[in-house]
């Protein structure tokens, strides 16, 4: 492990650790302990990230430039599901000493995720957060919350059988399962086996096509927050980091092609999966469920080229998602909490009464699908680009054409939702409280100026394969 | 004592299987977490052979603890789901998991 930022990953386990004997008194003191841990660990991170991106200097930077910027997206979506999640309160109120405190053991363990250097630390903290995602998914206390929390139980535990075969063969070829150790050695067909049995069990987790069928159940039948949560950050993290990082280890062994066709197929597979899946679907949460498939489909097509250029698109991708995603889910959760249903044959017309929520979600929908000059649109011209450099250019047309998919599904959605004429029974539905908004527009803020001043966060990238 | 590395394997896919086995027929809940269990342990029992095959059992032993009490937690908060399903459902018949579908 890296020891350069272990405190990312410390005082939010403390923190985790004090809330059920502080919150015995009040329930506002553990949001205020919860809401100031991750408050305070982005100012200090983004402190550190914006002083390089403002000043454009890197003549005095020795961090670990992508280790860093997981840790920003991490607090970010973190800090922005806990804010929510303290003005969110619905009728079944959920516990809040467990809910605060599997939060900030979730963000604890994915700090820790990001800053391993070997296979076996990456698979004991994907299984930490998937532990953390079981209790997390059922705390509305639901049917439909306990269904999908079994399903991600049982759908995703061939992920970590996978993973200890997969580490047992690496055992047996070099008697150890450092980054290191691979990256200098020669690359034979027991360690291409292991890879791909170590990458099978990361893209089971991420919930790429073909093993995407727990995803859309999961992210529907859980507690509105966490939604945002899972689809944000949780799953990419426990998932598609790992693959970023073997892309980013083996970028320059030559060997790659094996495990570059098995990535290209399921990448192409999940952006149509994912596309084709979104235009169908009836419920709100279960159509940026497929979204989110098909946008992480991009992320795969993007490592599979072993490139610097499909490294350094499938990072920024990567935290393009955490950001859009995250408010498309948020604005979802403030359309259940205010009409009482996600199903979009009921809802149309919101855009007059919830007009803030309705124009966020524009704005992160126009970056989902890649236009101009918002942040989606660099990372998605990138890998565009990075697919046709390393000589699959079918795969770079068809990434092409899927992005267009990409703005039709949306453009039914945000027809079906918010524009259009007003629904009788929605006349006295209000717009969601100020604190709500907060999060969502603070997001929708970034995702406008990570876009404009791209060429200020180019230099940074940069840092990443270098 | 002869040690042969394949003999271990072959009692070691035996062992995947009859997880497997038990998890595609099953029906009920805590049998499709016993398979499971069945199958992790195949999986620990490949790491200790992997160890012992390339002379480095000290660092097998290591993290096959460790592998074990991650083993423990994600079925402790397996079974903890199954109550909670219980409770909520009266059943514990894993093809009535239905409700959800698009």
């Amino acid at each position: 492990m890296v020891t350069d930022f272990l405190s990312y990953s410390l005082i939010p386990l403390c923190s985790a650790l004090a809330i059920p004997f502080i919150s015995r008194k009040s329930r506002r003191i553990t949001e205020i302990l919860a809401n100031v841990t991750l408050l305070s660990g982005l100012i200090n991170v983004g402190y550190i990230i914006l002083h390089y991106i403002i000043k454009m200097d890197y003549s005095s930077f020795t961090f670990d430039a992508f280790t860093l910027l997981m840790i920003f997206t991490i607090y970010l979506v973190g800090l922005a599901v806990v804010f929510f999640s303290t003005y969110y309160e619905v009728e079944n109120d959920t516990n809040s000493n467990s809910y605060y405190s599997l939060i900030l053991i979730s963000v604890s363990a994915m700090c820790s995720l990001v800053m391993s250097r070997d296979f076996f630390t990456l698979y004991i903290f994907m299984e930490a957060i998937s532990v953390c995602s079981f209790a997390l998914i059922t705390s509305s206390n639901s049917k439909n919350s306990i269904e999908a929390s079994i399903k991600y139980f049982f759908l995703t535990f061939p992920a970590s059988v996978l993973i200890i075969f997969g580490i047992s063969i690496l055992m047996l070829n070099y008697g150890s399962f450092d980054f290191d150790t691979i990256k200098f050695t020669n690359i034979n067909f027991l360690t291409v086996i292991a890879l791909s049995m170590i990458i099978i069990g990361f893209l089971i987790k991420s919930g790429i096509a073909p093993f995407h069928f727990w995803t859309p159940d999961v992210y529907q039948g859980s507690y509105s927050p966490i939604s945002a949560y899972l689809a944000g950050i949780v799953t990419k993290i426990g998932g598609i980091y790992a693959i970023i990082k073997i892309s980013q280890i083996l970028y320059n062994s030559g060997a790659t092609y094996k495990i570059s066709a098995l990535l290209l197929f399921t990448g192409m597979l999940s952006v149509l999966i994912g596309a084709f899946g979104a235009m169908v679907q009836k419920d709100f949460k279960r159509m940026l469920a497929y979204s989110s498939i098909s946008q992480m489909g991009y992320i795969i097509l993007a490592t599979a080229t072993f490139s610097p250029l499909g490294i350094f698109a499938a990072v920024f991708h990567l935290v393009n998602h955490a950001t859009f995603k995250t408010v498309l889910f948020l604005n979802s959760a403030c359309v259940e909490k205010n009409t009482g249903t996600t199903n979009m044959e009921e809802l149309k017309g919101l855009e007059k009464k919830m007009p803030y929520t309705s124009w966020t979600s524009v704005i992160a929908l126009l970056s989902t699908a890649g236009v101009p000059p918002l942040s989606g649109f660099w990372s998605k011209v990138l890998i565009i680009i990075a697919l046709w450099q390393s000589g699959n250019k079918y795969y770079a047309v068809i990434a092409l054409i899927a992005s267009i998919l990409t703005l039709a599904y949306f453009m039914i959605m945000q027809k079906k939702v918010f524009f259009g004429k007003l629904s009788e029974k929605l006349t006295e539905v209000k717009e969601a409280k100020f604190q709500l908004l907060i999060p969502v527009i603070t997001i929708s803020i970034i995702i406008i100026l990570s876009g404009i001043f791209f060429n200020r966060v180019y230099f940074y990238l940069e840092k990443i394969i270098m | 004592m002869i040690y042969n590395f394949p003999i271990d394997w072959f009692f070691i896919s035996i062992l995947f299987f009859i997880g497997a086995y038990c998890m595609v027929v099953s029906k009920n809940i805590i049998k499709l977490l016993i398979g499971f269990e069945i199958i992790s342990k195949s999986a620990l029992i490949a790491v200790i052979t992997a160890g012992l095959a390339t002379n480095n059992i000290n660092l097998a032993q290591n993290i096959i603890i460790v592998m074990i009490l991650v083993e423990a937690v994600v079925i402790a908060s397996g079974l903890a789901l199954v109550v909670k399903y219980y409770r909520l459902n009266q059943s514990i018949d894993i093809t009535k998991i239905i409700n959800l579908k698009g």
